[in-house]
């Protein structure tokens, strides 16, 4: 009886014991990477050149799908842009060389490009690319919804001339179509497997690339080989043969402290999104190196939505701007290794205006001396009231955590409190319902684009939420839509400048936005991986990367 | 062959002597042990600003991932925040949650428990197997599902955390209501003319309860361990000011850096756990009828 009570009583124990060990994740792993062999993977396959061998590379998220048409997602991006290449490439300084386009003219009034094709190029099943090829992959996007489409914008038809020529008609002048092209959600996708494959296309991708598909276990790998005959490879590359590489396997693993951790054991050559505090002790590490992209687009920035009262008005907008002190957040949570952001775009893209850089400083006297000017006065639990109405700031953000985005929201909520500002703050899963709905005052978000021509998906007043746009600021303003009208059609790369300056210094002089921080691309390597690149969108091109013995 | 026979006996019973002697010090060790830390965490949840050295809302950028030392005493987190006063004030959200899921869920357990067996006939039947059908599902996947669509909120956790015990308490409560209600005295009362409410209030239920106190003492651990790991899989409630499984579940990404931060959160689930477990453990040997009439 005693023993069976006491076995019992152990049990419980036992169980409740592993439990929270599990949940702390054994306290002590400090050094989770000096047991293991660092260099064991890269000796362990591959020839003894230069080239050959295995690239392992840990993503944080998976891709949705590998069909360039139908995703949107950063991540599909890195892996597909091995299996397709484009009609142009951009090039680090916003011009644009051929790739698998020789050469291209525009019509005088800007509405058709014509593309003469590149010759002698193979899919991957051996179907030959052609004129036909383009027009298929092309039509192929506007049967979807994905991010290829909106990156062609005006489309109206393809026209196969000839063999080698392909005419693209739009409806209206469109200037960042090249840089569209030059994305891999515009890559070429193979005739025939598009028919071959239907719907399932996302499963059986098949480009002109310098990796073809192998296979696809969900939520594990990726496996990509390479492709022999590719001697096509983009201009920034050095490489012009076929890739060095002759495996490269993308693992999918989104606990951070294990992506890092088989890094550093050795397990994986490579992996992405390196969590800032991980960064300042990898950088102390001789077996790993650290590589950064900036990414470009729009940096994190929290949104007003104007439409709410009483954040319609900009005087108490501009109250919390100096309220929130964006250095100390960005210092706090990344440990000085993300850039604090200005302005709505990011530095690296085309016509981001410098002269935004310290515009705005964090000054809580200010605050509160303009929160008194409208009549907010401070209640007994420090909230400041008006009309027997609370001051309240209704904060949305997605779980997870992603990027500490949620650790700002904790922040903002802290320093808003301060001044006598509550804030709501709601983070959750569904943001689709609150961002239709309305019901936000503040909401964070980010976009990867090479052109500015992004703004007008934030801004133009037709681009509502929930209808292909993310106008999350509520804003009609017909100068606005001018502009950002003008910034696409435009022709004159300097006009496009102006006209994206004057919108990002509205958007600042209004307190429509406070722009957070840049993201940096992050990769740790293991120290054996040598040439990887990053391209405009900080995206990974493994093309020219070798595995030294 | 007579000496070995001898001597087994006398071995066994100075091994017998010794092992119950260390039990009961060690245990009595033990439950004060438990009462002392169950009172600390309790008097933490109550008063949180008397005990803790800072307040858990400050964050200080000058102050970021301090390990643990004279001035922060456990540390710093990754928003200068001193994590000994985090442990203090995260008590009440935890230990709230614990009793308050153990008060629902065992308080409808009970009821249903204690009705259903009382009653008897096709009710107890339907009853019981709708129990079941609750008890086929684990508790952690229901409390998940629960929290996952409804939302993060107190109240919604607490839900989610007494929902997968109800069965658990409903089948005790029911089993010993079972036992006693064909106990001679039960039959005297009834046999007298006692109405059937009053012989249930009375006689039944008082005379049925000690299991279910038992199991409502170790419940709040388990409460607060379900309720952690909701947390820290993202189904928490979110506030300013964080609870257990929060801080844990937000530490995890600094464990190689900054171990502190998830360490003693952890630390504090499994000193309480232990602690609830130690007294639920006495609590039963005081109560079980059969050990008093050993």
């Amino acid at each position: 009886m005693n023993k069976r009570r006491a076995s019992n009583w152990m049990k419980f124990v036992l169980v409740s014991a592993a439990f929270v060990l599990v949940l702390t994740g054994c306290a002590s792993s400090k050094g989770a990477g000096d047991t293991g062999t660092p260099k064991a993977a890269a000796e362990g396959s591959g020839s003894s050149s230069s080239s050959g061998g295995e690239l392992s590379y840990a993503l944080a998220t998976s891709p949705d799908s590998l069909d360039p048409g139908k995703s949107g997602y950063a991540v599909s991006h890195r892996v597909f842009r091995n299996i397709y290449d484009s009609l142009v490439s951009e090039l680090p300084d916003g011009t644009f060389k051929p790739w698998l386009a020789e050469s291209w003219t525009k019509s005088a009034d800007g509405k058709s490009y014509t593309f003469k094709l590149r010759h002698n190029v193979k899919f991957h099943d051996g179907t030959p690319f052609n004129a036909a090829a383009v027009k298929a992959t092309l039509d192929h996007t506007q049967t979807l919804t994905g991010q290829a489409r909106t990156l062609i914008g005006p489309f109206k038809s393809a026209e196969v001339i000839s063999e080698d020529t392909i005419k693209v008609n739009l409806t209206e002048p469109f200037e960042p179509l090249l840089s569209g092209l030059s994305s891999a959600f515009l890559g070429i996708s193979s005739p025939k497997a598009l028919q071959q494959y239907g719907e399932q296309y996302g499963k059986h991708p098949v480009g002109t690339g310098p990796f073809k598909f192998v296979s696809w276990s969900e939520n594990d790998q990726i496996v990509l080989e390479k492709n022999a005959e590719y001697n096509w490879g983009p201009p920034i590359a050095d490489n012009k043969g076929a890739s060095h590489l002759d495996k490269l396997t993308f693992k999918i693993v989104p606990e951070e402290a294990t992506r890092i951790g088989s890094v550093q054991s050795g397990q994986v050559l490579a992996a992405e999104t390196v969590p800032p505090q991980n960064i300042l002790t990898l950088k102390n590490d001789p077996n790993i190196k650290l590589d950064t992209a900036i990414t470009n687009g729009t940096p994190y920035t929290l949104y007003f939505n104007t439409s709410n009262a009483p954040w319609s008005d900009l005087k108490l907008r501009d109250a919390v701007r100096s309220a929130v002190d964006v250095d100390t957040i960005v210092k706090t949570l990344y440990l000085g290794t993300y850039q604090r952001a200005w302005s709505v775009l990011t530095p690296g893209i085309l016509g981001y205006d410098a002269s935004l850089e310290n515009s705005v400083k964090a000054d809580a006297a200010k605050a509160n001396q303009l929160l008194d000017e409208l009549g907010w006065t401070k209640g007994a639990d420090g909230i400041r009231e008006k009309d027997g109405k609370k001051l309240t700031l209704r904060y949305l953000e997605s779980s997870p955590n992603r990027e500490k985005r949620n650790d700002i929201a904790a922040i903002v909520q802290q320093q808003l409190k301060q001044v006598g500002v509550d804030v709501k703050l709601t983070i959750t899963k569904d943001t689709v319902t609150p961002l239709t709905q309305g019901e936000y005052d503040l909401v964070g978000n980010s976009q990867v684009k090479a052109d500015p021509d992004i703004l007008r998906n934030l801004f133009r007043s037709d681009r509502v939420y929930g209808k292909g746009g993310y106008n999350y600021v509520k804003l009609n303003d017909p100068g606005i839509d001018k502009l950002l009208n003008q910034g696409y059609q435009e022709t004159d790369p300097e006009k496009r400048k102006a006209a994206y300056a004057q919108i990002q210094q509205y958007v600042i002089k209004n307190a429509l936005a406070l722009p957070i921080y840049v993201f940096p691309y992050t990769v740790a390597h293991s120290s054996s991986v040598e040439g990887l690149k990053f391209d405009l969108l900080g995206y990974p091109q493994f093309y020219d990367v070798t595995i030294r013995k | 062959m007579k000496e070995a026979t001898a001597l087994k006996p006398i071995r066994k019973i100075t091994w017998k002597a010794s092992v119950s002697l260390r039990r009961i010090s060690a245990s009595s060790v033990f439950l004060y042990a438990a009462c002392l830390v169950v009172i600390f965490m309790t008097a933490c949840a109550i008063a949180p600003q008397w005990i803790a050295p800072y307040s858990p809302e400050v964050m200080d950028p000058n102050q970021l991932l301090q390990p643990p030392g004279a001035v922060h005493l456990l540390g710093t987190d990754y928003f200068g925040r001193d994590v000994f006063s985090l442990v203090v004030y995260g008590a009440r959200d935890s230990l709230l949650i614990g009793v308050a899921s153990v008060l629902v869920g065992g308080g409808l357990g009970g009821v249903i428990g204690a009705l259903s067996g009382y009653i008897g006939g096709w009710v107890d039947v339907i009853v019981m197997r709708l129990i079941e059908i609750l008890m086929s599902i684990p508790g952690i996947l229901l409390a998940l599902a629960i929290a996952a669509a409804v939302g993060p909120s107190l109240f919604n956790i607490v839900l989610a955390v007494s929902a997968g015990v109800i069965p658990n308490y409903a089948r005790v409560m029911r089993s010993q209501v079972l036992t006693v209600k064909n106990k001679p005295y039960v039959l005297a009362s009834r046999s007298i003319g006692s109405s059937e409410l009053s012989i249930f209030l009375k006689h039944v239920l008082p005379n049925s309860l000690s299991p279910f106190l038992v199991m409502a003492t170790v419940g709040i651990g388990s409460s607060i361990l379900t309720s952690s790991g909701l947390s820290f899989l993202g189904l928490g409630v979110i506030k300013e000011i964080p609870d257990w499984g929060t801080v844990l579940s937000q530490g995890r990404g600094y464990l190689t850096v900054a171990w502190w931060i998830c360490t003693f959160p952890g630390a504090a689930i499994a000193l309480f756990v232990l602690s609830v477990n130690v007294i639920g453990d006495r609590v039963r040997d005081t109560l079980d009828p059969r050990k008093s009439g050993d």
